[in-house]
């Protein structure tokens, strides 16, 4: 007998991270069979991808997948990048299909705008490869900041083993000593 | 964009209900007569155990986005969309602390604190930049907490407002403002890192979208009214204060004998914004 399949752990989340991204793209690509105005296409499509550029970065990253990434200005002015993220119980303890659901259309997303961005190339329309434009900066952002705080929370965690096995190792060495 | 404020454990409030249960129950017992003693202090939320996770890496610094990249919010936008499911997320998250190990202070706060988070720091990155305050006097500090969300809804507003204002070719109006403003503020950055001057290339985004809220407000008073003498009038006295707000944060990124070189093309860019107010009917 199959064991049952895992399912999404926070449907509600999934739904939101994958809302505002479909909804921009959709909007952008069907707005030109109805509006006739560049400006709502433009205000609204870049407001869409704003809003899921504030979602997966406050919301699902942290529910989905444990991750978080900012930036913060130090004392001495410099700016600092930094990272946050879940304990590796925690981490393995994620739900598998959510992480799956919020890389890849993390991913498609920022294929499809790049898609789009060829389009109006070819077509010579600056300001539609403007809107584009925006939009997939602001998805190549969170790739970004997300990837690199995967690295770190991995790096940090093998810090951990390594310094846990050190440890343990110093501490078996000197039991060993002292029953000597 | 940081967080700079200490979140406590998110928990259900029952403790405090039942605190107030005993407080109430202990006062009637007690007869009227009696005083009610002092509210007890709250139990001590358990903060997060640093030991278990050594990689909670949010050491919250002692520092005021943002930031981030951050983000901007046009305050009636994330209300709608975030409302109904901050409840759900909220009572979500609080089901889940007791799931994870030991999680971090922002990893597991409800939706709404962060929505709040993000719009306070608008406010207040605004008041910083824009209105007389002490905080001025110290330009490298007043801007920490970046954020590119008030910069972005006041770039839009602006390009908004002169495009419904022109009669013609509005699409182009709205595109050319907006390409104005954010390639501007770009180029203006770049300016004053290649005069050698120490500022954050998004921080001093941030800074000038900031600073274009006079121009925000001018331009709407030049919506509503046509007349070209006041126009003028308008322009140029928001325009003054667009540029006052932005000269000590400038002027103190570089060094003193190059300050005119970093200062005059920001006040380039916000005259030709001007004349385009202006010259919109």
């Amino acid at each position: 007998m199959q064991p049952p399949v895992e399912n999404y752990a926070n449907p509600n989340t999934c739904l939101f991270h994958v809302l505002f991204k479909g909804a921009a793209l959709a909007f952008y690509i069907l707005s030109a069979l109805f509006f006739n105005s560049f400006v709502i296409i433009f205000v609204v499509t870049v407001l869409l991808a704003a809003l899921d550029f504030w979602v997966v970065k406050n919301v699902s990253g942290r529910i989905l997948v444990g991750l978080r990434w900012w930036n913060e200005i130090n004392d001495l002015g410099e700016s600092v990048w930094k990272f946050e993220s879940l304990d590796q119980e925690s981490l393995a303890r994620m739900n598998k299909k959510d992480s799956w659901l919020f890389w890849w259309t993390l991913y498609l997303a920022a294929a499809a705008w790049l898609i789009l961005g060829v389009f109006s190339l070819i077509r010579f329309q600056a300001d539609y490869l403007l809107v584009v434009g925006v939009c997939l900066s602001l998805n190549a952002a969170n790739i970004i900041g997300f990837t690199k705080c995967k690295k770190d929370a991995k790096k940090q965690f093998q810090q951990f083993a390594s310094q846990t096995i050190a440890s343990r190792f110093q501490s078996t060495v000197q039991s060993a000593f002292t029953l000597v | 964009m940081s967080h700079n404020d200490t979140i406590p454990l998110y928990q259900s409030s029952q403790s405090d209900i039942d605190e107030i249960e005993n407080m109430m129950n202990a006062g009637f017992q007690s007869g009227p007569g009696t005083v009610l003693p002092a509210r007890p202090p709250s139990p001590i939320r358990p903060s997060i155990p640093v030991s278990s996770s050594p990689f909670v890496q949010s050491n919250l610094p002692p520092l005021p986005p943002s930031s981030s990249s951050a983000a901007q919010k046009a305050t009636p936008v994330p209300a709608p969309p975030s409302l109904p499911p901050a409840v759900n997320f909220g009572s979500s998250e609080g089901s889940k602390t007791t799931g994870f190990g030991s999680p971090p202070n922002t990893l597991t706060e409800p939706v709404w604190d962060t929505v709040k988070r993000d719009l306070s720091r608008i406010v207040s990155n605004l008041k910083l930049v824009v209105f007389p305050n002490p905080n001025r006097e110290d330009p490298g500090k007043a801007l920490r907490d970046w954020d590119l969300w008030g910069p972005f809804f006041f770039i839009v507003f602006l390009g908004l407002t002169l495009s419904w204002s022109a009669s013609v070719k509005k699409s182009e109006v709205f595109a050319v403002a907006f390409a104005l403003l954010a390639a501007g503020a770009v180029i203006l950055t770049l300016n004053v890192l290649l005069l050698g001057g120490h500022i954050i290339f998004f921080q001093s985004l941030s800074l000038l979208g900031y600073c274009l809220f006079p121009l925000d407000v001018g331009a709407v008073i030049c919506m509503l009214k046509d007349n070209v003498i006041l126009k003028m009038i308008v322009v140029a006295v928001t325009l003054a204060w667009s540029s006052w707000a932005a000269y000590p944060f400038m002027s103190a990124a570089v060094n003193p004998r190059r300050k005119a070189l970093a200062l005059y093309p920001v006040f380039l860019m916000y005259v030709s914004v001007g004349f385009l107010i202006i010259a919109i009917d």
